[in-house]
């Protein structure tokens, strides 16, 4: 900024100056805004009830884990941990099989209903299936698979498929058929094919599906709440409104359960957030 | 089917099968027992008495289901408004190298995406809060103690406010695909035009704004369908009340159905949900490619 400038061209970087502080300015605000909640619930849930009363945004003054082992002790929050950890860990596996095996094959091969399947597939997609709700309950109660350890998970598998199914479908394509002709001449199988040399090349895609379905699972909530009632299945987010019913007026108590809830997603997201952002653009374009 | 590397078709059936028959079974199924029950009057025991259409008729004159409705078509709008349009500012602010740190406010902002709908409610309750919110303490503070007021409870402002956390949390989903739609923009473009003296936000209008168009209307179309199917935030916020003020379809069905055991008519109301969610994000679907083509031309 050479002082010599002319005025006008002075005033136009001082213009230009004051724009970027308030943009930045602004910037940083909302950025703060989306930080500053995981960062309070973090230290109001070291606080006690009576400080956190006083001023709910102050600093603890003596922070300690004893809402911690609380909600440990008191409530069932490591019963709903589990309950949701199992339920996206047996989800995930299969969702990304099923999407990844009908991916290969509507990529691939035009057998006979073919564009009718894909059609089929691509209702999912495009129905809210949170009309279907009441239904789905009728449906599990009348098959009496409600309240199973497995009614989440097929419910879970079912409305991940059909995204998954899509993303591997156009990534398939991008593969040459070569590949699989090549392996064929060498002798190997269809099935030894399609896991040990299509499936590897599939990775990025299935980790990019991997990621979206992780945090549907582990945040689902709707059928979660509807299709499981009893206690030991209970999941994590619908575990924190029993606790918000159960325990109104304990805060920094409810908080230590919403940051618990949370942590997992966060450090998964810290660690790959640049994969996660772009996970998550590519099945939104694509969907 | 000569295609050599192409399995038998016993075994594409067998590795077809499992899938489609859970999906059948979880999607398409549900569609046909609403169908079915939406025709009975029935509490969900074992007694379902036949009635024919009287569900729908009632729906048709339902005053809540419609003020619900009306209500996710409100949310539609601010959301649309309110996520799109502040992730376009943002996206445009980071892209032109007036922000620092830009890496930084990508992955800050993107955060609350991988919140649950729960825990957003729950932080947002605590902004709103009579006794402990930031609001409140925020109008004392500055003199304002009369403004004062349980916020959640007002039924004129309770469905803004359930939207406001849903704004907030999603603005940095559209940001992120805006952002990456930004970056295929040729750069080559954008320095003509600062050569021909668009600078700010008439470079962002008439030459980005048209650039990004089809990431626009990708967002919008995201943006409806996920405003339609808006239940987990307004159960954990409101409920759906003060009264009904601030319901929504989905939750409307849900109270219908578990909390006044109305099985039948919940069912009936499922499948109009259903239409009129088809209807509502088929429309505009359709609406913005004619758009599209229009401009193109």
């Amino acid at each position: 900024m050479g002082a010599s400038a002319p005025g006008a061209r002075k005033r136009g970087s001082l213009r230009r100056t004051i724009g970027r502080v308030i943009v930045n300015f602004l910037m940083i605000v909302f950025s703060v805004s989306c930080l500053y909640p995981v960062v309070w619930l973090f230290y109001a849930s070291l606080n006690n009830k009576r400080d956190f009363t006083v001023n709910p945004v102050a600093l603890p003054k003596a922070p300690n884990l004893d809402n911690y082992f609380a909600i440990f002790s008191q409530s069932d929050m490591g019963v709903w941990m589990l309950n949701t950890l199992r339920n996206t860990a047996v989800s995930l596996p299969l969702i990304l099989l099923f999407g990844f095996v009908i991916g290969y094959l509507l990529s691939r091969f035009h057998f006979r209903g073919h564009t009718a399947l894909y059609g089929y597939f691509l209702l999912g997609i495009v129905i809210p299936i949170h009309a279907l709700m009441i239904p789905l309950y009728v449906q599990f109660k009348k098959c009496h698979i409600l309240n199973r350890w497995f009614t989440l998970p097929v419910a879970y598998v079912a409305f991940g498929m059909p995204i998954v199914i899509f993303l591997v479908e156009s990534y398939v394509h991008s593969i040459p058929v070569e590949m699989e002709e090549a392996a064929t001449l060498d002798g190997s199988g269809f099935s030894r094919t399609l896991f040990s040399i299509i499936l590897p090349i599939c990775r990025p895609v299935l980790v990019t599906a991997g990621i979206i379905q992780f945090f549907t699972c582990w945040n689902e909530f709707s059928f979660a709440l509807i299709l499981v009632s009893k206690d030991t299945l209970v999941t994590l987010p619908v575990g924190m409104t029993l606790f918000k019913g159960q325990y109104s007026t304990d805060y920094p108590g409810m908080m230590a359960a919403m940051f618990l809830s949370i942590l997992p997603a966060i450090i998964l997201y810290l660690a790959f957030s640049k994969q996660i952002i772009k996970g998550m653009v590519t099945g939104a374009v694509k969907g | 089917m000569q295609n050599p590397i192409a399995p038998k078709k016993h075994v594409l059936l067998l590795y077809l099968l499992p899938g489609f028959l859970l999906y059948t079974f979880v999607v398409v199924v549900p569609i046909f027992v609403a169908a079915y029950c939406g025709f009975f009057n029935w509490s969900g025991g074992p007694k379902m008495r036949f009635i024919g259409f009287r569900n729908y008729a009632e729906l048709f004159k339902d005053g809540v289901f419609w003020l619900s409705f009306r209500n996710n078509i409100l949310l539609t709008v601010i959301s649309a408004v309110g996520q799109i349009g502040i992730a376009f500012l943002f996206a445009s602010l980071l892209s032109s190298g007036l922000v620092r740190a830009k890496a930084f406010h990508r992955t800050v902002i993107f955060l609350p995406c991988v919140f649950s709908a729960v825990v957003v409610g729950f932080i947002w309750s605590m902004i709103y809060d009579y006794n402990y919110g930031l609001i409140n303490q925020f109008l004392k503070l500055i003199g304002k103690g009369s403004a004062v007021k349980p916020w959640l409870s007002d039924p004129k402002w309770s469905l803004v406010l359930v939207t406001i956390p849903l704004v907030w949390q999603y603005i940095g989903y559209y940001m992120v695909i805006l952002l990456s739609a930004y970056s295929s923009i040729d750069r080559s473009v954008l320095e003509m035009a600062e050569l021909d003296g668009a600078t700010g936000w008439k470079k962002a209008v008439y030459i980005t704004l048209p650039l990004l168009k089809n990431t626009l209307f990708v967002c919008l179309t995201l943006c409806i369908a996920g405003s339609m199917r808006v239940f987990d935030n307004i159960y954990v916020m409101t409920g759906g009340g003060p009264g009904n003020s601030s319901s929504v379809m989905a939750l409307y069905a849900y109270n219908t159905s578990f909390v006044r055991y109305r099985m039948g008519y919940g069912s009936a109301m499922s499948i109009l949900i259903l239409a009129l969610s088809l209807l509502i994000i088929g429309g505009s679907r359709g609406l913005l490619a004619r758009f599209n083509r229009k401009e193109g031309t």
